[in-house]
């Protein structure tokens, strides 16, 4: 029996069945179709410009390395005329970034692009492993989220780089817009949906004379509207080397339930992904408040919240919880809510949410001391007013930024020799901050 | 090493996770009304502090009269616009009950029925009156159980008017040609009759999922259709909180966030008449004990096919609904105030203000306010335009509706 021969160039036979919509293609025919829709997206949305110097988040995995391998490829094909380098984060834990920092040596050889490996030791003073050492193995996973969200933007700065692009994926994406509902953030939902995450209106305003500031990198995901399974085909019929990790910790809950939520939902109608995407787009317009032209539809469309501060897929934000108590928690605090609304009983207390952001709720006072709140009952949607952490100069919802805090807090601690003067910070809250209960709730004094 | 878990480190494919995430650890079994009696008759009721509770609602423990006012409390709040005091002496405002026999839309007709009662008995009169409809869909073998339970229905609740209407009579009622124009061409197509017209729209869809969405689609305009004609100025949808949750992630994913603040919304709706949820803030799982604890006549209106949806589940018969909906199930039972949280979220976003002449979708008669009609203009389609023109001839569906109906492209 013949194979069936492509459904693009009907000559050679098919060898690949499209994940995207289940058409059967050659190899040569998968890589084209492949790549143009990249390009389609760059082009349709504007994301690059002539003679810009473009890092690529490197990770040594399958997203990055595609990244990587397509961008090469298109920018000589359709001439760009921008330049590729390489940008990877070392946190600085013995053994563990070895492997998949020779993946990413070995593609920078091969495609000819710079490499840069910037450390935490380089960019915040401290390596994983020494403030394991301080803060112990509990609290560390805090540090390790905050530091990581902020490096690829202090990476990029220190390289004089305007524009990080990362590889996040349509599966990436579409977890988000579903975890986002499950959570009931609407803000977040609709600014993970843009493809540029930071806020190009402001480059030119916030500091033109100082080329190191971080403020003013834009960031954006040229795979917004990959599959990840064709991610892994075009990886694996191209033989592109990429460093495969299981994460050995499962994801927050909610995020775990998305994806699980998404990979059925692929399984029922392939096209779910992209639909979800497009129902992200259109609700980050419903969003009150809203004022995205079009959720990243067009190019001129941005968020004004710089990405460095969102968890936007991947698994790093478990916070050591186990995976239940974060759906519990919530789930206890929603039904607090609902109780004291039910009893008339309704005191305003302070909220700590997540993002910092301090919010007003109403909340009956006797249960919640000292009491995980989960994190969003709000009561309506805030709109968070960014200004810059006025330690580093960070896009930050709080006068100082979250990795400024835990490093005061390290530097405070610091053995002898070194002591860093502080501003004045209220400590007990960064206490709680760094062991991770950012989430605590506290009776207001009002 | 607790500290691995936050590097970036993305699930490679093959960790593909087949089933739902949500483990066995976090359940709270107590929480669960259907096993209320063995932890319940232990305690007093907590509202009454009278009798003993027969199950346990939100951590509160129950007695039956107490469950059945807050049942009852929930629903009527709802629906404080309809009181006697508000209703014009001169003009008897009627609303539309959907009748599906599931356990939801039976309770809010055995609702509606002692709210009226309780109306005429205190003023004389009632805020409003109702008129019953069932809408028969084409797949349900079991029609003569549905006259069988309508003639019930009208026995135990002899004050409403009864319609009961095929799915086919959406051709014949909706006023608009377009919807005709979306069944598959065939060499009588002129004089095929609506079933026939039908079942040649729904032989044409290729999934599961594309079939359950034309129908549910359809019977929603049939019954806002039925509502117009017959002089109703809303509707009355029997969804829970649970149904709500389940719609707004299953239109998600079915491309229809656009349209998500019209389809869970209490109040104006695009189409001409108000809907309203009065069950809204009621769970599923709280009407099942409900409908199990008010027994005859409620119990014996209830025909629901759960249990053959259950077992299809991992067919290729899955619809999108049946995994949101199998979905909501588990989290209901284990964090049911996520399940409320998704519909308040869901209700903060705000419906795009959509003129009377915006152009609508030829299925689902949404407003396409952007004329963005099709899968195709937007960043990820991947197509060229060409395709975009061709298309502009033929029925203008939106981006959900083209996924359900894909149009021939050239
Ligand atoms: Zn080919
Ligand atoms: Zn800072
Ligand atoms: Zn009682
Ligand atoms: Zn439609």
């Amino acid at each position: 029996m013949a194979p069936k021969p492509c459904a693009l160039c009907t000559v050679n036979p098919a060898a690949i069945v499209r994940p995207k919509d289940r058409s059967a293609l050659c190899k040569p025919c998968f890589f084209n179709v492949f790549e143009t829709e990249i390009h389609h997206t760059i082009t349709s949305t504007n994301l690059f410009a002539r003679g810009e110097r473009i890092a690529i988040g490197a990770s040594g995995g399958k997203d990055s390395t595609v990244l990587a391998s397509v961008l090469k490829t298109l920018n000589e094909r359709y001439d760009y005329g921008v330049e590729l380098i390489l940008l990877s984060i070392d946190e600085g834990i013995k053994g563990y970034r070895d492997d998949s920092l020779e993946t990413v040596k070995r593609n920078a050889k091969e495609y000819g692009m710079e490499l840069t490996i910037l450390g935490y030791k380089e960019l915040y003073g401290w390596t994983m492993d020494q403030v394991v050492e301080q803060v112990g193995k509990k609290g560390n996973c805090t540090y390790c989220g905050v530091f990581r969200r902020q490096a690829l933007d202090r990476g990029a700065a220190k390289l004089g780089v305007k524009h990080v692009v990362t590889g996040h994926n349509a599966d990436d994406v579409a977890e988000t817009v579903l975890m986002n509902l499950l959570r009931g953030d609407l803000p977040r939902l609709s600014r993970t949906t843009s493809i540029v995450t930071s806020t190009p209106s402001s480059v030119a305003s916030s500091s033109p004379t100082d080329p190191a500031s971080h403020t003013n990198i834009k960031r954006s995901k040229p795979l917004k509207y990959a599959y990840e399974k064709e991610i892994v085909l075009y990886a694996l019929h191209k033989n592109l080397t990429y460093f495969s990790t299981e994460c050995i910790y499962s994801p927050e809950a909610f995020r775990g339930s998305a994806r699980a939520l998404i990979k059925n939902l692929e399984r029922v109608r392939p096209s779910a992904i992209l639909d979800v995407v497009r129902s992200g787009e259109d609700m980050a317009k419903l969003c009150p408040g809203s004022d995205e032209g079009c959720g990243g539809a067009c190019g001129s469309s941005t968020s004004a919240i710089p990405m460095a501060e969102e968890e936007e897929g991947g698994c790093g934000s478990s916070n050591g919880r186990n995976a239940g108590s974060e759906m519990a928690n919530m789930d206890r605090q929603l039904a607090q809510n609902e109780a004291a609304v039910e009893n008339e009983l309704e005191v305003e207390i302070t909220f700590h949410g997540r993002d910092g952001t301090q919010q007003k709720i109403k909340k009956q006072p006797k249960k919640i001391k000292g009491q995980a709140a989960a994190s969003v009952p709000r009561k309506a949607v805030t709109k968070q007013v960014m200004g810059k952490c006025k330690k580093c100069g960070y896009l930050s919802s709080q006068e100082v930024c979250k990795a400024c805090t835990l490093l005061e807090g390290l530097n405070k601690n610091r053995p002898k020799n070194h002591i860093e003067v502080g501003y004045d910070a209220e400590p007990e809250n960064h206490v709680r901050d760094l062991a991770g209960q950012v989430k605590g709730l506290e009776v207001g004094s009002g | 090493m607790a500290w691995r878990c936050t590097l970036h480190l993305r699930n490679h494919l093959n960790a593909l996770i087949t089933h739902f995430h949500l483990q066995p650890r976090f359940t709270f079994h107590n929480k669960m009304p259907g096993k209320h009696v063995d932890q319940a008759l232990e305690q007093p009721c907590r509202r009454c502090k009278d009798v003993s509770a027969v199950l346990v609602v939100r951590s509160e423990p129950l007695c039956r009269e107490c469950f059945f006012k807050y049942v009852h409390t929930k629903a009527i709040k709802r629906l404080e616009s309809f009181r006697v005091r508000n209703a014009n002496p001169n003009h008897q405002r009627t609303l539309l009950l959907p009748l599906s026999f599931g356990v939801s839309s039976v309770s809010l007709l055995h609702i509606l029925d002692r709210q009226l009662k309780t109306q005429m008995s205190k003023t004389g009169r009632t805020g409003f009156a109702i008129h019953v409809v069932h809408i028969q869909i084409p797949g349900d073998e079991s029609i003569i159980t549905v006259d069988e339970l309508l003639s019930k229905a009208k026995e135990a609740y002899p004050d409403f008017k009864y319609t009961s209407l095929a799915l086919h009579d959406v051709f014949r009622l909706t006023s608009d040609a377009t919807l005709n124009d979306l069944c598959p061409k065939t060499n009588h197509s002129e004089t095929a009759s609506p079933p026939e017209k039908l079942a040649a729209l729904i032989n044409s869809l290729t999934s599961a999922t594309a079939r359950a969405d034309v129908l549910s689609t359809l019977s929603t305009r049939l019954t806002v259709e039925h509502a117009k004609t017959s002089g109703c100025e809303g509707i009355l949808w029997g969804d829970t909180t649970t149904k709500l949750a389940e719609k707004t992630l299953s239109e998600t994913a079915k491309g229809r966030g656009f349209s998500l603040p019209w389809q869970i919304s209490d109040g104006e709706s695009p189409h001409g008449v108000t809907f309203n949820y009065p069950m809204r803030d009621v769970l599923k799982k709280e009407l099942v004990s409900y409908v199990d604890l008010v027994g005859s006549p409620v119990s014996d209106l209830i025909c629901e096919p759960s249990a053959i949806r259950q077992a299809s589940m991992s067919s290729k018969n899955t619809t999108i609904d049946d995994l949101m909906s199998k979905y909501f199930e588990e989290v209901e039972t284990n964090f049911p105030s996520i399940v409320s949280n998704v519909v308040r979220t869901t209700g903060k976003l705000e419906a795009v203000s959509a003129p009377a002449s915006a152009p609508r979708c030829d299925l689902c008669s949404m407003p396409v306010s952007d004329g963005r009609f099709g899968i195709h203009g937007w960043g990820g389609d991947q197509q060229e335009s060409a395709e975009r023109i061709a298309i502009a001839s033929g029925p203008q569906l939106c981006y959900g509706c083209s996924r359900s109906i894909p149009q021939p492209s050239k």
